[in-house]
């Protein structure tokens, strides 16, 4: 089974502009206004045209609030952002559960 | 097929206004959407909740599903007679899934979820669903690398132009440097295209089950190592699992619950190659059960030590 084309999504990985586009569903200006917002990070120096593939998770999350809920680029860009500040909440809390020791 | 009671999913009456569907689907949106909800099976819950909404929600697709009749949830069924040409549905034998009974309406096939948003080619060419699965792993399954079997119940195009769905196993080799919540993204291992167009992606999420011994951070691991109290005051050696086998550690003299000994290296393999550390957590355990000599012993240690636990109280 081949498995070389197999991507993290993290933050080691690039990914170009247009394939974050695509493989998200939103639209041009949608991501353009969540890059303002600062909920998706350009790479630096790369002309906002490299994407860190973490974005795609993020993206498509965006997407699928914009379709289920009906909600516009600055509503994403909010949904986006708590869901974001949950996520690294939730990472220290199991990393503090792992230091506590069993009563 | 089995019938699906789109009403009760909802919550709502059969002749509930357009509003209260609405509504009632936005309160279970909220409650169960993947992305905000932590109620279990949120996924297929959601899945059921939209599928009903996607179908009562409009006068057209309401009236067809509602002259299906009433039955009970689960029951096999036939739409009535004259259903069909009613609603210009060609072949029913083909049709597994309620679902799949109003996909058509309104032209054209399923509603694309998730991406692909189609490119311009042939007529009738689109590109295959996007699958996204959470995969229950081990933790050796992800030190070693492990090669996972998924269950997906795949959309096919039938020789008649029908769409039915397909139970299928896909096969994913896990890569070393994967953990807990790590998100990875197979290109053309989703849903097949239709009409030539290209095969959707396999988005896979790692959920790593409790393990037994240790705890997982990132790609550190934690364990917590018991030592008997002379062990803490004096210090000592002791003898520890890792995920390759077992390693000495030194206890330094004086160690105090809680404190961390660093084993590095021997985490969890990393994307780039390294590893993550062990990290053992010292935890001081009292022996209960004492002889005689021992109670003795501990006595006359109490009388004879000056350490006073509890000086900083005042």
């Amino acid at each position: 089974m081949n498995n070389d084309s197999l991507q993290f999504l993290d933050d080691e990985t690039m990914v170009a502009l247009e394939e974050l586009l695509e493989v998200s569903g939103l639209m041009r200006e949608e991501l353009f206004e969540l890059v303002e917002f600062g909920v998706l990070q350009p790479a630096e120096s790369s002309g906002q045209r490299l994407f860190a593939a973490r974005c795609i998770v993020q993206a498509r999350r965006a997407a699928r609030l914009r379709d289920d809920f009906g909600l516009n680029a600055p509503g994403m860009a909010l949904a986006l952002a708590y869901l974001e500040r949950i996520e690294a909440l939730e990472h220290r809390l199991r990393e503090l559960e792992c230091q506590l020791l069993r009563s | 097929m089995k019938y699906k009671d789109y009403y009760e999913i909802l919550g709502v009456a059969r002749d509930a206004s357009q509003e209260d569907i609405k509504k009632a689907y936005r309160k279970l949106a909220r409650k169960f959407h993947p992305d905000v909800s932590k109620e279990p099976n949120a996924e297929e819950r959601f899945k059921e909740v939209q599928e009903a909404y996607e179908t009562l929600k409009g006068p057209e697709k309401r009236a067809a599903y509602d002259q299906l009749g009433r039955h009970r949830s689960g029951e096999e069924f036939r739409p009535p007679p004259g259903w069909e040409r009613q609603f210009g549905e060609a072949n029913l034998d083909d049709i597994l899934d309620l679902s799949e009974l109003f996909e058509h309406f309104g032209g054209g096939p399923f509603r694309r979820r998730g991406g692909r948003t189609g490119r311009s080619g042939a007529a009738f060419a689109m590109p295959g669903q996007d699958y996204e699965i959470t995969a229950h792993l081990s933790l050796e399954d992800v030190y070693r690398g492990a090669e996972v079997a998924l269950d997906v119940s795949a959309p096919e195009l039938t020789p008649d132009g029908a769409v039915r769905r397909v139970p299928q196993t896909i096969r994913v080799r896990v890569p070393k440097g994967a953990t807990d919540g790590q998100r990875l993204r197979v290109p053309g291992k989703g849903g097949p295209g239709i009409g030539g167009g290209p095969n959707g992606d396999l988005y896979l999420n790692i959920v790593l089950r409790p393990h037994p011994t240790f705890k997982v951070s990132g790609h550190d691991l934690y364990l917590e190592l018991p030592v008997a109290p002379w062990e803490a005051v004096l210090g000592g050696e002791a003898e520890v699992p890792t995920l390759d086998g077992r390693l000495k550690v030194t206890v330094r003299a004086g160690s105090r619950a809680g404190q961390k000994l660093r084993l590095a290296g021997k985490g969890l393999p990393t994307p780039k190659g390294g590893h993550g550390d062990l990290y053992c957590v010292l935890q001081i355990v009292t022996p209960t059960a004492l002889s005689e000599r021992e109670k003795e012993l501990y006595e006359e240690l109490g009388r004879i030590s000056n350490f006073n636990p509890r000086g900083h109280f005042g």
